[in-house]
């Protein structure tokens, strides 16, 4: 029997560099995080332009985890970009988690793998 | 229904009472005195909840308050307050007999009975004073020593002051009494179902009877029309994914048409009391259609086995590990011995049971209310957003109350996710707090290992092959799953060069308890099958197995199994350590045994790696007004003293008192994301990480001469730094399994004596040794605290405990260690240090149990010549080995 082996995680290089992410796409390492590595990101998740407002939202992301070392929960980015979660959620078609906070480089919390 | 006069820690109630209401539930349930606990479903089984009842000590949750008119009662709250303790409360502290600090209470009225008759016991009347009361962080030795020195305080031998130490004796290698200890010892710390909400629901689950059923039917109008009940809860009406992904999305919160173990949920009754909603539950009628079940993990890899869950095949997870050519070096051995091992599926059998409380907070900013879980979680963070894609509800926030021993058990979400559910759907706060049964249905269990093993050595006693076949049984949800197979082939040849591997560890789902972490979480599995194998040839070549062993240590420059270089590996040091004592031991074991009783002596080592790679983690400091350092990091605690470390790490870095470090450790909303306190992880990680953040704080107060938050502000720095720890990244190779491992190893030796009955089978176990590096000592009696629970453990694991699902279902059927199991243990510590560890320190919480089962089992065979290799070794499993 084969066995159904669990999502890997996986690096690639992405601007000449190499970068690790986690089993669901989430960068494993905050600090291997680049604005030109989130574009190439961006536009792989159909976000051709990064506008004002995107860069506002990963902005800020970054900086409260950079303060706080856990991602914000929706109450406190609404609060820290002015943005309505409609705003953001259609600025970032995969969604808050999966795109805002993937993009910016947020590490998932830590779990055993 | 009558009134019944007491008088509890010196104020008189009048208690309405009908004859079967117990005086824990009016302790707790009437007047909020939540230091006595409940843990065994009101059997009498534990003695949490011991109080004293004209001066007696008495089990509350047996104790009828109607035949108590007139009586003084004394809780753990009126014996002393953490501001005025009592001198028993202060003997536990000092003497470090509280970890979790769930039992600390009932031990500490149980010794209040004791030392008021007899103020100088000996250790046999402590033991049997103590009988009724179950620790199982402990191991019990330091309960008793606690004893005998509340006896010294009591009798004016000594004090306190005498005893506490001073910070003029320095931060490191000191015993302080934890920041957590006296308000444990005082009843104060409150655990989840100490938390009283105004209004909440309570919660009754009903879970499958079954291994494997469809749900065909349920119908809950009944149950709907019952007093006081709110409404019902099924998957329907999870806002969310209802599934609970750690690793595999594939564990629902509720059932929806499927049942696939004996404790799935299927749906929740809530009313305004427990009674009510056990009542109602009652009157709930489902009917489940059984399905074939799948109870052996070989059956459920054959071809024709049904699949147990669509998107994964039964075999979820095979890795095999290839070092060398183990199949050469087998065909030129001098020496091989083959033989199959197996352990049990097993409770981590925390003494406190599952619990969440979940309420609601105004959100001030106007968003929707946030939800607050109060649990037992090991990873808040993690746990969170688990939640929240579980049940749809993104406000949330993970508060971790007290909590009473975990041993692995949760690592993952479990009665959380039911509790949240309700809170959502019935937009009222609730308390889910399910009884030990329930808790044993409802909780992983540890993952049952059955392994093929050769180990092959030449004429000299070189190890030269090891092959390891391993099937692991991962029960119905997958957990962290291959976490445990990983684990287990990167420590797979354990303290020894191996030079040729090959091993193979395979994970498949059955309708059994699913499994997950519980201390060591593989390792002890998979080094069980090695150490007794080691014995077995030693045996084959005539060799003394400590003479053998010393022969195979691993050396620095020399490989893993994994293929991983080690540059420390301080065994052989041990080992010495440890030598008069086996050879003490075997002298004395040849001198005691007799035709019926024979006595013997086992070792077994352990190499234990933590900071496995792809590990991270993150704390944050703050400079405080004063100078102080707040720090924030989800250093979770279920009793293992990770506030020591993390507070006596501080002061010991920083030059600062220990009263000016403060942490913030609880919840979500002000920690930093730090990992969980798994893989023996917390102070090698988290620790790290500290000393990183504390390294940029110490930089910038230097740079700036600022010595207080304010202070250093002015001078243009911030006053709050994030550290982090890395290891390093990357997987073992799918197909040989070489690849990084950890970035250090906590070592151990521990040498058992035991006597057997040669009638009955019967194990008694004199005296346990244990020598263990694991760099240098924050905190002694922290260290030593956690081997002797460990050796505890070790021994119930070898000898006594299982979880059979629909059998065990108390401490009695799961056979918990009592203080009649207690046995001598002894410590022997080195301290070499670690170069990378924060400090040089490194871990040491779940090696402490790796060595023992195979130490036993080396033991029996060196007692009795037979070999016992399917755990638990009962007494009917030794009477047959020993009759055929």
């Amino acid at each position: 029997m084969e066995a159904t082996r669990p999502p890997a995680r996986q690096s690639r290089i992405i601007d000449g560099r190499e970068v690790a992410f986690d089993e669901e796409g989430f960068f494993d390492d905050f600090e291997q995080w680049s604005m030109k590595c989130c574009e190439i990101l961006a536009r792989e998740s159909g976000i051709l332009h990064l506008e004002e407002r995107h860069r506002r939202v990963i902005h800020f992301l970054r900086q409260f985890y950079e303060y706080n070392a856990r991602a914000p929960l929706n109450k406190e980015l609404r609060q820290g970009t002015g943005l309505s979660l409609l705003e953001m959620e259609r600025l970032f078609p995969q969604g808050i988690k999966n795109g805002a906070r993937r993009l910016a480089g947020l590490p998932n919390p830590k779990t055993c793998n | 229904m009558g009134k019944t006069q007491l008088r509890i820690n010196g104020v008189e109630h009048a208690i309405e009472a009908d004859k079967n209401t117990v005086l824990l539930d009016v302790l707790r349930d009437e007047l909020r005195l939540t230091g006595a606990k409940q843990s065994c479903d009101q059997k009498g089984q534990c003695g949490a909840c011991t109080v004293l009842v004209n001066g007696k000590a008495v089990r509350s949750c047996l104790s009828r308050v109607a035949r108590l008119n007139g009586a003084d009662i004394i809780t753990v709250e009126g014996l002393g307050t953490p501001d005025n303790p009592h001198l028993i409360q202060e003997a536990f502290v000092l003497a470090g007999a509280v970890q979790c600090g769930f039992c600390t209470p009932g031990m500490i009225m149980a010794a209040k009975a004791l030392l008021d008759e007899n103020p100088n016991p000996d250790k046999d009347e402590i033991k049997n004073a103590l009988r009724h009361n179950l620790c199982r962080c402990t191991g019990y030795k330091k309960i008793i020593e606690a004893v005998q020195l509340a006896g010294r305080f009591l009798r004016g031998e000594t004090t306190p002051d005498a005893v506490r130490p001073t910070a003029a004796q320095g931060m490191i290698g000191v015993s302080h009494p934890r920041p957590s200890a006296m308000a444990k010892a005082c009843g104060t710390a409150k655990f989840t179902a100490d938390y009283e909400v105004e209004g909440a629901l309570e919660l009754a689950v009903l879970r499958s009877w079954m291994p494997h059923a469809r749900i065909a039917a349920v119908d809950t109008a009944e149950a709907e029309k019952m007093p006081g009940v709110a409404g019902i809860l099924t998957a329907a009406d999870v806002k969310g994914t209802n599934i609970l992904k750690y690793l595999v999305a594939d564990r629902p919160v509720l059932c929806r048409d499927e049942v696939r173990y004996i404790g799935d949920p299927i749906l929740a009754v809530a009313a305004e009391s427990r009674q009510q909603a056990a009542a109602a539950l009652e009157k709930v009628h489902v009917v489940l259609e059984p399905l074939p079940t799948l109870d052996d993990p070989h059956a459920a890899m054959a071809p024709d086995a049904p699949q147990l869950h669509s998107e994964f095949t039964n075999l979820c997870y095979n890795q095999p590990q290839i070092k060398g050519d183990a199949q050469a070096a087998l065909q030129t051995a001098a020496a091989v011995v083959e033989a199959r091992f197996q352990t049990q599926i097993n409770h981590q059998a925390p003494l406190e049971p599952e619990a969440t409380v979940a309420l609601w907070e105004k959100d001030e900013a106007g968003d929707e209310d946030q939800l607050v879980i109060f649990g037992r979680s090991i990873n808040i963070h993690y746990h969170l957003g688990m939640l929240q894609g579980a049940l749809g509800w993104e406000n949330m926030r993970y508060v971790e109350a007290f909590s009473g021993g975990q041993f692995g058990i949760k690592i993952d979400v479990i009665s959380e996710g039911i509790a949240g559910a309700a809170a959502i759907h019935f937009k009222r706060p609730v308390r889910y707090i399910p009884g030990l049964a329930e808790s044993m249905l409802m909780t992983s269990k540890r993952h049952a290992f059955d392994m093929q093993v050769k180990l092959a050595a030449d004429r000299q006693g070189n190890l030269t092959a090891f092959f390891n076949d391993m099937v692991v049984d991962n029960g119905a949800y997958y957990s962290i799953g291959h976490v445990v197979v990983y684990r287990a082939l990167q420590m797979l040849s354990g303290s020894y060069n191996i030079p040729n591997v090959n091993a193979r560890g395979r994970l498949v789902y059955t309708n059994n308890p699913w499994g997950s972490a519980a201390r060591g979480a593989g390792p002890p599995q998979a080094n069980f099958a090695l150490e007794c194998a080691m014995d077995m040839l030693a045996e084959k070549l005539g060799m003394d197995p400590f003479e053998f062993r010393m022969r195979n240590i691993l050396k620095p420059g020399q490989t893993k199994s994994t293929g991983q270089v080690v540059a420390e590996w301080p065994l052989p040091e041990l080992m010495e350590a440890i030598r008069p004592h086996y050879d003490r031991a075997v002298k004395e074991a040849a001198a005691a045994s007799t035709a019926k009783i024979k006595r013997g002596v086992g070792i077994g080592t352990g190499s234990f790696g933590i900071g496995g790679p792809n590990d991270a983690s993150v704390a944050a400091v703050e400079l405080d007004d004063d100078g102080g350092i707040s720090i924030f990091a989800a250093a979770a605690d279920p009793g293992e003293g990770n506030d020591s470390m993390l507070t006596q790490l501080t002061a010991e870095f920083m030059q600062i008192p220990l009263e000016k470090v403060r942490l913030n450790t609880r919840d979500t909303i002000n920690t930093a994301a730090s990992g969980p306190a798994a893989g023996s992880r917390i102070t090698y990680m988290i620790g790290g990480a500290l000393i990183n953040a504390l390294e940029q704080l110490k930089a910038a107060m230097q740079s700036t001469g600022a010595e207080s938050g304010p202070a250093i502000e002015a001078a243009g720095q911030p006053r709050r730094f994030v550290g982090r720890k890395k290891t390093e990244t990357g997987p073992l190779d799918p197909e040989t399994g070489q690849g990084p491992s950890f970035e250090s190893q906590v070592h151990a030796v521990q040498l058992v004596e035991l006597e057997v009955d040669t009638e009955t089978g019967q194990v008694r176990v004199l005296k346990m040794t244990t020598a263990v590096d694991a760099g240098p000592v924050i905190h002694p009696q922290n260290l030593t605290g956690q081997l002797e629970g460990g050796m505890d453990m070790g021994v119930g694991f070898a000898l006594r405990e299982e979880y059979i699902a629909g059998e065990t279902r108390d401490w009695k059927t799961f056979k918990f260690p009592t203080l009649a199991h207690h046995f001598d243990m002894e410590v022997i510590i080195r301290e070499t240090p670690r170069p990378n560890g924060p400090l040089k320190v490194t871990g040491v919480g779940e090696m402490c149990m790796v060595p023992t089962a195979p130490a036993v089992i080396n033991a029996i065979n060196n007692a009795v010549g037979v070999w016992v290799c399917d755990l638990p070794a009962t007494p009917e499993k030794i009477k047959a080995a020993l009759a055929g």
